[in-house]
């Protein structure tokens, strides 16, 4: 009997001592959606029933390694206990009650945290390998997530090629990209600060840093935010040139291309591409080794088919291959326009 | 040495390669032949359909010239092929097809050791690059291909070593003299070595950069070393499928005469359970890595949106395996602990029929839940709340497993040399393994943990608690049994204690670094997360385990020639096989024994487990 | 061995025949007239369990033979019995996946193939369902000792084989072609091609496992105790045509046709 009490009391105290503790040292990053309260109310649950049954397995175990450990010179065997019917089926039972109630609150938690709101503003989010781009209901295209604090959001995101995935740690939120069908994520933040998307779901070589930057702001901020983009888009949309741009920001080039000569790692740097000499390492029809120059007709076929002509030391099937039919002739003239301007 | 490489193995690796040019330059040839482009320019030379069709031709080859189909193919002529097939004396036996359960054993274990050092080794060298933020030694495509390897080689590496212990030890435990079909055994060990060399060949194509689980259309664009990670993976498939098959009819048929259902040691329920899932649910993932292998040489669009093809579809595929392959993992695992635990304890396994039962529970259970790991693919969300419950419902026939193993210690007279520590080892990792399972299952709290390191840290839990350290357990234990000798316990017991910390350090700090927002499958991390520290402290805990394997190996290569004598009943065990001196016979027992009492009665003056009949009735 | 009069079990194979083919004719008329697939799961599944029982004798699994000698041949025949059987078990889980692939992507909606495609498909389903019979004829001939008449039914059986082959790749592949589905034409394409294909597959190592076994019967190497190789390649055989049972349905009938 002795034996169980001492352990019975110890098992409480490891439990309420683990459980302080894991909630001391904050697991969780800060709070800064409406979705992350319930979806961390269920959490601290868990918590306390994770702390409890380790407490409770634990406790016994190490207990019955030190107090009923073999003495030196004792030969003899251990009581010959077989089972116990009434035990057995406790512990079947109860644990399944508690994992029902888990599962009951796990189901209404996720009916909280996916709950629609008419009034949501609707924000289309496309990924591509390896970035993200938002297009406003205002009509234009950026590479940073604009948000209005406390007004509900629901973004409508696809991809244009492989699956990734949609996550900004502090609103807790996951939710996978497809290519050809569209999924939706809702959010409502709920704390004014910066904070970063990243992309979860494994996409290739870039996917470490397939992030972009998520700013959550006031009414003010956020307004003059919108007015300078849509002011901005109106003027670039101007010339070939601004066009250009902004079809290169649109269709994600420049997560794999860079524009200041930086190295990339994936793809080609376009400053002083124009008219310089490339090397290639093979293609469809050129042979490893020839060096051609990067005249107009060059950089057409190269946003066209990819796999024409591959620059020595990149891979072909990186490029995707649909921009030949995504983009129209004079989009595509507009982008040439424009990295032709990247000295 | 020249009977080295004139073994199976070698001469298994040399008609592999060989098998490869000629499938390689069979199907450039019919390219010739159809007018189409015979080689690429570029890396490889070969095209893909070319290598592909080559690696499949090699692995045949491989198994072929080992001699492991021969028999068949003499039946096949109508010629007559003796019964039973005597190995040499000397240690060639191991490294040459043998029909002999207890070789194809430790061929398998030996198997297994050596690919979770390989996996371990990537391991180490991802673990290296990411002990800092920022890139240090390798590319992301290179740090991708190390830890997708890493993954699959591990993953294989425990398929193997279930294999090892399941073939080792279920003759043993149940009186057989043999498996139900000891030629399929020696096939089903001989396609794994070929299996290894495709997915280690990777390497040399490229890689592969979609992590273990291979998702399309990612995969669809991946470096050629893809479709060797398929090709692969498919062919040690088979190992497991055939494996488990032969095991079931095992179990079924040739079991001691008084070997009633719940009079078998607890390990063999573990093995049928796991048996029932590795011989149906493994066909699934080699079917969806097929059908990835076919849209890529043939622009079939099963899981291709613009040929209205469904993603989804391959996720649900490959989980329908991939689930139920992680009990395949455990469970002979928790079968270990069940079967030793009483040993050292000096008492009955509590709860026998429960446990028992628990193990056709999880594993039945666990054909049921597989969508856990898609609840944010974007499946139908209605989907989410019945894979929730059913995920959840796991939890109660395993923890049946944990309270009957602590009320077995409970009173007992416990003793706890080496195998018994990795027992109690495994028995806590694997706790902390499990119970970081529940917040995944419930949805919500998913959509914060899916792909982070809380994810990575419960399944090496599991995994680690789950196998390894059972693993190690079994080696410890049944090491006299195969050599006659002891392994140091000395060496053990450092082995242990340096291992033990180091893990728990690495895995807590990766549930830490998860729920605070690191993601899975990066070569790199913000420096702004805070997470440097972190990440470097765990990199050291790598080393420090590998270092503790590193001891292991020694005192287990050691121990086979220099081990201390040891042919008698070691650990005092009432386990039929512990009733013969070690090392075990060829045909097991001389005479076949009859069972008339329960396995695991410690402390009942008098009773026995089984009884062997006279000499004069002895079999065969 | 059962020890059942010859011309029983002749008749009883005839009758089974017979059943099974009026069931392929009520399932092409519900196909036409009410295009159910509830129904046609149901006649589908009707035809497996007569195959199961009267073709594969499924029952011979339950066989209570404790008693005897482990290393008898009878007792070793159980334990092939319960191999192969894990194995079709195992195998099944392919077709399965399939199975399910097939109505995941194309829902319950008909594969856009040509008309033509149903006449040659009921016509080989025909020439797979008479080969199950002769495959049965030849299986009883043995165990009855009729070298005759087993030598008869498995070349038959093989030769109706190759016909079914023959019938899926030289006509049924072209004529789909034509009609625009091609392996990657689009998802419906890949799921027609990737299940005929496989079931093809299954189809021809099945036939080369009759040849060897003809081979050998021709031999002499079988006696009415002793042939497990003919039993085993009889059930694997009438398993494929299990297969099929549910392929030919999944594949042709649901959706209401005209
Ligand atoms: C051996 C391997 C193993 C085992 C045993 C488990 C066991 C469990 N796993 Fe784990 N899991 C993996 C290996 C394993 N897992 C792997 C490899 C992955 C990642 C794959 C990848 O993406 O690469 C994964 C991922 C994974 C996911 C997907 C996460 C994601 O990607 O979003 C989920 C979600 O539900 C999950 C849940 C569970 C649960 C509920 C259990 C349960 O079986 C645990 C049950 C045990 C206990 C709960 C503890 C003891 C019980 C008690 C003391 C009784 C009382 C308990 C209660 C009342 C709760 N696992
Ligand atoms: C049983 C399976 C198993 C085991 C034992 C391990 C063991 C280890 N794992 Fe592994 N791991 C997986 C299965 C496993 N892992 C899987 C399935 C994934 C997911 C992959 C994916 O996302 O697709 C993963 C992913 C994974 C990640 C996440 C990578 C990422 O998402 O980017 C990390 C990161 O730290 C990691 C670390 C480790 C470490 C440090 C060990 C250590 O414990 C390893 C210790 C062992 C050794 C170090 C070997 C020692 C031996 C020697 C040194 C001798 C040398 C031998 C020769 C020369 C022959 N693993
Ligand atoms: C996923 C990565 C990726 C994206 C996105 C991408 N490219 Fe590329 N691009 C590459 C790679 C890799 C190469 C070099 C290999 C080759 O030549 O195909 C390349 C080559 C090029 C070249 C030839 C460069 C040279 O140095 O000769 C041009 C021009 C180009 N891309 C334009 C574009 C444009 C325009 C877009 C967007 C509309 C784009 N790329 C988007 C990866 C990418
Ligand atoms: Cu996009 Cu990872
Ligand atoms: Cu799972």
């Amino acid at each position: 009997m002795r034996h169980y009490v001492i352990a019975g009391v110890l098992v409480i105290v490891l439990a309420v001592a683990t459980y302080a503790g894991l909630m001391a040292i904050h697991l969780m990053p800060v709070e800064a959606s409406a979705q992350s309260i319930p979806i961390d109310h269920l959490w601290n649950i868990e918590i306390a029933i994770i702390s409890f049954l380790f407490a409770l397995i634990m406790v016994p175990l190490i207990y019955s390694l030190i107090v009923f450990r073999r003495r030196k010179g004792d030969t003899s065997d251990g009581e010959h206990i077989e089972g116990n019917n009434t035990l057995e089926i406790t512990w079947t039972v109860i644990p399944l009650i508690v994992v029902l109630i888990l599962a009951y609150i796990g189901t209404y938690t996720l009916g909280d945290v996916l709950a629609v709101d008419p009034n949501a503003l609707e924000i289309n989010v496309t990924a591509r390998q390896w970035a993200w781009s938002f297009t406003y209901p205002e009509g234009f295209t950026a590479k940073e997530l604009h948000l209005l604090v406390n007004q509900p959001v629901v973004l409508d995101m696809q991809s244009v090629d492989v699956i990734h995935s949609f996550w900004v740690p502090q609103f807790r939120i996951k939710q996978d990209v497809l290519p050809g069908r569209i999924t939706t994520e809702r959010i409502t933040p709920i704390l004014i600060g910066n904070y970063t998307v990243t992309c979860a779901q494994l996409c290739g070589t870039g996917h470490t840093y397939m992030t972009a930057p998520v700013i959550v702001s006031t009414q003010a901020d956020y307004d003059t935010w919108i007015q300078a983009q849509v002011a901005a888009a109106t003027v670039a949309a101007q010339t070939p040139i601004g066009r250009g741009q902004q079809l290169v920001a649109q269709n994600g080039c420049a997560s794999c291309h860079s524009i200041d000569g930086s190295s990339t790692g994936i793809a080609p740097t376009w400053k002083g591409l124009y008219q310089s000499q490339v090397k290639l390492s093979g293609g469809t029809n050129v042979a490893p080794g020839t060096v051609v120059i990067a005249n107009e007709a060059y950089l057409i076929e190269s946003i066209v088919n990819p796999s024409a002509k591959i620059v020595n030391g990149f891979q072909d099937n990186v490029m995707p291959k649909s921009f030949g039919t995504t983009l129209t002739q004079s989009q595509i003239s507009d982008i040439v326009a424009y990295i032709e301007t990247l000295k | 040495m020249k009977k080295f490489f004139t073994s199976a193995l070698m001469r298994g690796l040399f008609w592999q390669l060989i098998g490869w040019i000629v499938g390689a330059l069979f199907v450039t040839g019919v390219r010739v032949l159809m007018g189409l482009n015979p080689f690429v320019t570029g890396q490889y030379f070969f095209t893909e359909p070319a290598w592909v069709f080559g690696g499949l031709v090699g692995a045949i080859s491989y198994v072929a010239s080992t001699g492991a189909m021969t028999d068949w193919f003499k039946w096949a002529k109508g010629e007559e092929v003796p019964e039973h097939r005597e190995d040499p004396p000397g240690w060639e036996k191991y490294l040459n097809v043998s029909l002999d359960h207890k070789v194809i054993g430790v061929q398998y274990t030996v198997t297994a050791l050596f690919l979770l050092c390989v996996g371990g080794l990537f391991a180490l060298i991802f673990r290296t690059e990411l002990a800092h933020s920022g890139l240090q030694f390798l590319t992301l495509q290179e740090y991708n291909t190390f830890m997708s390897l890493h993954g699959i080689v591990m993953i294989v590496g425990i398929l193997l070593g279930v294999a090892g212990l399941m073939n080792y030890l279920v003759p043993m435990l149940i009186g057989a003299q043999d498996m139900a079909f000891p030629r399929l055994n020696a096939f089903s060990y001989w396609v794994a070595p070929p299996a290894a060399v495709l997915l280690l060949s990777t390497l040399l194509f490229g890689g592969f950069d979609t992590g273990w689980t291979g998702y399309p259309p990612l995969s669809e664009r991946a470096p050629l070393g893809m479709q060797m990670f398929f090709l692969g993976v498919a062919v040690a498939g088979w190992a497991s499928i055939l494996g488990g098959l032969n095991l079931l009819a095992s179990v079924l048929r040739m079991r001691a005469k008084g070997m009633t259902p719940f009079r078998m040691p607890i390990f063999v329920w573990a093995a049928i359970a796991t048996s029932l899932i590795s011989t149906t649910a493994t066909q699934l993932i080699g079917l969806s890595f097929q059908m990835v292998m076919f849209q890529r040489l043939f622009g079939m669009g099963f899981f291709d949106s613009e040929k209205g093809g469904n993603p989804i579809l391959f996720q649900h595929l490959f989980w329908f395996y991939s689930h139920p392959a992680v009990y395949v993992f455990v469970l002979p695992g928790l079968g270990i602990i069940s079967e030793l635990m009483p040993v050292f304890a000096r008492k009955p396994l509590f709860g026998y029929r429960f446990v028992a039962m628990s193990s056709l529970g999880i594993a039945l259970v666990g054909f049921l839940v597989w969508a856990h790991h898609m609840f944010v693919s974007g499946m139908n969300p209605y989907l989410r709340i019945p894979f929730m419950f059913s995920t959840l419902l796991v939890a109660v026939p395993t923890g049946v497993k944990f309270f009957s193993w602590v009320s077995t210690l409970w009173k007992g007279k416990i003793e706890a040399p080496t195998p018994m520590l990795f027992v109690i080892g495994g028995v806590v990792v694997f706790l902390l393994g499990g119970l970081s399972g529940p917040p995944n299952a419930t949805v919500a709290t998913d959509l914060h943990l899916q792909n982070t390191y809380w994810i990575v840290g419960h399944f090496h839990d599991t995994m680690f608690g789950g196998y390894i350290f059972p693993f190690f357990a079994a080696i410890y234990y049944w090491f006299p049994k195969v050599t006659g000798r002891r392994m140091n316990e000395a060496l053990g017991k450092i082995h242990f204690w340096l291992m033990m910390p180091s893990f728990l350090t690495l895995t807590l700090l990766m549930m830490r670094v998860g729920l605070l927002g690191m993601r899975r499958r990066v070569a790199d991390y913000d420096p702004a997360l805070g997470f440097d520290n972190y990440h470097l402290i765990m990199t050291i805990a790598a080393y420090l385990i590998a270092i503790s394997i590193l001891i292991f190996l020694y005192n287990l290569i050691v121990s086979v020639t220099h081990g201390e004598v040891a042919t008698g009943n070691v650990w005092n065990s009432r386990s039929p096989e512990w009733q013969v001196p070690s090392p075990m016979p060829v045909h097991n027992y001389d005479q076949p024994f009859e069972v008339i009492g329960e396995p695991y009665d410690y402390g009942l003056p008098g009773s026995v487990y089984i009884k062997f009949e006279d000499k004069k009735s002895k079999g065969h | 061995m059962e020890h059942t009069n010859k011309s029983d079990v002749l008749r009883q194979g005839v009758i089974v025949f017979i059943f099974l083919a009026v069931l392929t004719a009520l399932e092409f008329f519900v196909a036409v007239e009410i295009g159910s697939t509830v129904l046609l799961a149901m006649i589908a599944f009707v035809k497996v369990g007569l195959v199961f029982y009267y073709y594969m004798h499924i029952y011979r699994l339950n066989v209570q033979d404790e008693d005897l000698d482990r290393h008898s041949y009878q007792y070793k025949l159980g334990t092939s019995r319960i191999g192969l059987w894990l194995f079709l078990l195992s195998d099944a889980f392919i077709f399965g996946g399939l199975f399910v692939s097939r109505f995941n992507l194309l829902g319950l909606g008909p594969l856009p193939l040509s008309s033509d495609s149903q006449f040659t498909a009921l016509t080989i389903t025909s020439v797979l369902l008479l080969s199950s019979f002769f495959m049965n004829r030849a299986e009883v001939s043995m165990e009855h000792g009729d070298r005759k008449g087993f030598i008869f039914g498995i070349s038959l059986t093989i030769l109706l084989g190759l016909v079914f082959l023959a019938g899926v790749i030289t006509v049924e592949w072209p004529s789909a072609i034509n009609a625009g589905v091609t392996p990657s034409s689009n998802a419906a394409g890949a799921v027609f091609f990737i299940m005929t294909g496989m079931h093809a597959f299954h189809v021809l190592t099945g036939v080369i496992f009759l040849s060897i076994v003809l081979r050998n019967g021709l031999r002499g190497l079988y006696s009415p105790e002793k042939h497990w190789a003919v039993e085993s390649a009889t059930t694997y055989w009438h398993f494929v045509d299990v297969v099929w049972l549910f392929f030919y349905p999944a594949l042709y009938l649901i959706g209401k046709l005209i």
